[in-house]
């Protein structure tokens, strides 16, 4: 029993280390910010533009249709930003372990505080975005439900996090493979489209993909579309599968790290 | 008391061919490794307040050693066990970010090193007030110099407070005048009895400081004791193994540092018979060897002391001398130059080849400010056929009854 519970720890440990977790993300926006003219709006900047680029393909050019009664953009902006949030996150993990490693290599530091940072992160720069994009087009309930959103998916990702953050260190190929992985998953997801644009005889297929649950139940939430179970049964059980096995998986293979490097 | 316990402590280092055949092993427990040795089994105590040297070749496994003990690896085999907040000065300034301002590096850097906000607010003042850079807190790191970026980062690993220093090759950090201070604070650590490990290739330094020295040789400890034994020990071995200790390695012909203000040799001039040529000759137990040497005493430190050695060909001084042994005392003047001349007459060391190596010392005759190794090489030839290093003086007797 103690031992499933372990999976838990990294709840744990975001509020034990919250001040060093806090002063790394201080410094890793620092760190990408200084020297640009325009400091730290490139960070929403960049996201933004990328949402751009894909409002004026979907919108535009193929004139994509929103399911209900919406408008396509604020349909396409409630599942998208989740999703660049979620991507950049795993994309993140992969490195965090080398990229951090002087901090843990040659003096005492507690090396399992590290895949948290992509979350924090990416949660401070797309909380507000998302905040302010749920208010304008819904209203201030949405706003509310918009930070429940992002924080479920926060804690959704934290097993996926630690994964990553193992296997980008251990297994260097994947972090060639993965960015590409990220689009086909992308691709494979309702997020750019509706989902009854799909053709019938692939809809079944959508059981075996969490992204598309986690998306349905999103938008479910927000727009007040149908949400089946499956939309939340099928992510629940997949977290509950994989929140212990990461966090053990990343606890035996700790004392490994300093080697590696 | 025993602050540091080590219970039959080994460390294996895993050789993989690939980062994945390490995690295929923690994953199955299949062995994908080929094993290195680096400590083999070892049990150990240091007790409250001792100064432990560590002395060895490198990669004999002095710092795999100290990382155990600071806990910064795991051992493979055996327990350590440490009662007492450690801190390692193993690398200073772990995640120092350059384009923050030092007071926010001051935070980050004690995040780092395991202190809550309400901690750091407490410590800060006395932070910023040992690094002595109140002015340039405000200012971005990058654009201190490294000496300046060092005395921060020593100022937040001092504010753990720790029982136990562990060090890796350096006694002093920093520029100058903090490269100094923090010396001092490592000899306050000292006196005020706490617990030090350090390896160090300067025996000069490891007997000038320690109770204890470990002598570690390819993972296995040689020697612990008394420092003078361990270090003569150590130093037999070297030359038998025909080993040159590493701090005595050929250097460049002088390490001058280049920075204003700080206590610096600025030259020397060796004469043999009042000759100064490129190849110096002297002639055993009749030439005089001279050693003329200026040096800048640096400003808010004690004037410093200066010391010469010879060195032959097995790389281990042959002799030296210390002005403060000598009873040689330097006078501040305004110029903040300074000369002074030793002279060894009729010098009594037998052939070969030897080198002198002169040392700006602190007052005390420790710490060391600067450092001129090999500066010159001068050729003993001699007439007569003894055998050694030195001729000594001697008288015999005829004992012969019938005389």
């Amino acid at each position: 029993m103690k031992k499933l519970l372990s999976g838990l720890s990294p709840i744990f440990l975001l509020f034990q280390q919250r001040f060093l977790i806090l002063q790394l993300v201080k410094r890793d926006i620092v760190g990408r910010t200084s020297g640009t003219l325009m400091g730290g709006i490139w960070l929403i900047a960049q996201p933004a533009l990328q949402v751009m680029a894909f409002w004026f393909l979907l919108d535009f050019v193929f004139r994509v249709r929103s399911p209900g009664r919406i408008t396509f953009l604020d349909y396409f902006l409630i599942g998208m930003l989740p999703w660049l949030f979620f991507s950049e996150v795993l994309n993140r993990s992969l490195n965090v372990l080398s990229e951090f490693g002087a901090l843990y290599q040659r003096s005492r530091f507690p090396v399992s505080v590290l895949p948290l940072l992509p979350l924090v992160l990416n949660l401070v720069i797309y909380l507000p975005i998302y905040l302010i994009v749920a208010i304008y087009f819904q209203g201030l309930m949405a706003g509310l439900k918009a930070v429940a959103v992002l924080l479920t998916l926060f804690v959704w990702a934290i097993p996926f996090a630690y994964l990553l953050a193992v296997i980008g260190l251990f297994v260097r190929e994947t972090r060639q493979v993965f960015p590409f992985f990220l689009t086909m998953v992308l691709y494979v997801t309702p997020i750019l489209y509706a989902p009854d644009m799909l053709p019938e005889s692939v809809r079944w297929a959508m059981a075996f993909n969490p992204m598309a649950d986690v998306i349905a139940l999103i938008q479910g939430v927000l727009h007040d579309f149908e949400i089946e179970r499956g939309h939340w049964l099928r992510p629940l059980l997949l977290w509950l599968a994989l929140l212990t096995p990461s966090w053990i998986l990343f606890k035996r293979t700790e004392p490994h790290m300093r080697e590696v490097l | 008391m025993t602050v540091i316990r080590l219970e039959n402590v080994a460390k294996t280092y895993r050789q993989y061919g690939s980062p994945f055949d390490r995690l295929w092993e923690v994953m199955t427990h299949r062995v994908r490794h080929q094993e290195h040795v680096v400590l083999e089994t070892m049990s150990l105590e240091i007790g409250e307040g001792q100064v432990v040297g560590l002395v060895g070749a490198n990669g004999a496994g002095k710092s795999t050693l100290l990382k155990l003990i600071a806990g910064t690896i795991q051992p493979t085999k055996g327990r350590v066990h440490v009662t007492v907040p450690i801190a390692a000065l193993l690398e200073l300034g772990a995640g120092f970010h350059p384009e923050m301002t030092g007071r926010e590096n001051v935070y980050l850097g004690a995040a780092v090193a395991g202190f809550t906000r309400p901690e750091v607010d407490l410590k800060y003042e006395e932070i910023v007030e040992f690094s002595g850079l109140l002015e340039a807190m405000d200012r971005p790191v990058k654009t201190y110099s490294s000496g300046m970026a060092a005395r921060l980062a020593f100022a937040v690993a001092m504010a753990v407070e720790p029982e136990v220093l562990i060090l890796d090759e350096t006694l002093s950090v920093g520029d100058g005048a903090f490269a100094r201070k923090s010396f001092d604070r490592i000899i306050d650590f000292k006196k005020a009895r706490k617990t030090i490990l350090f390896c160090s290739h300067s025996m000069y330094q490891i007997e000038a400081i320690c109770d204890r020295v470990l002598w570690i040789d390819r993972g296995r400890v040689m020697m612990d004791g008394e420092p003078s034994k361990v270090v003569t020990a150590y130093a037999e071995f070297l030359s038998t193994k025909s080993h040159r200790p590493e701090a005595e390695a050929p250097q460049e012909a002088s390490s001058f540092q280049e920075e204003k203000g700080l206590a610096r040799i600025i030259k020397i001039k060796v004469h043999a018979d009042g000759r100064s040529d490129e190849r110096l000759v002297l002639e055993t137990g009749l030439s005089s060897l001279k050693v003329t040497v200026h040096f800048e005493g640096g400003m808010n430190i004690a004037l410093p002391s200066l010391g010469v050695t010879l060195s032959g060909a097995h790389g281990g001084p042959v002799t030296s001398a210390s002005s403060l042994d000598d009873g040689l005392r330097f006078k501040r003047n305004d110029h903040e130059t300074y000369s002074a001349s030793i002279t060894f007459q009729r010098l009594a060391l037998l052939k070969g080849n030897y080198w002198v190596n002169v040392y700006l010392l602190c007052e005390e005759g420790i710490h060391v400010y600067d450092s001129a190794l090999r500066v010159a090489e001068f050729e003993m030839v001699q007439q007569c056929r003894e055998l050694g290093v030195v001729t000594l003086p001697r008288e015999w007797k005829n004992l012969d009854p019938g005389e």
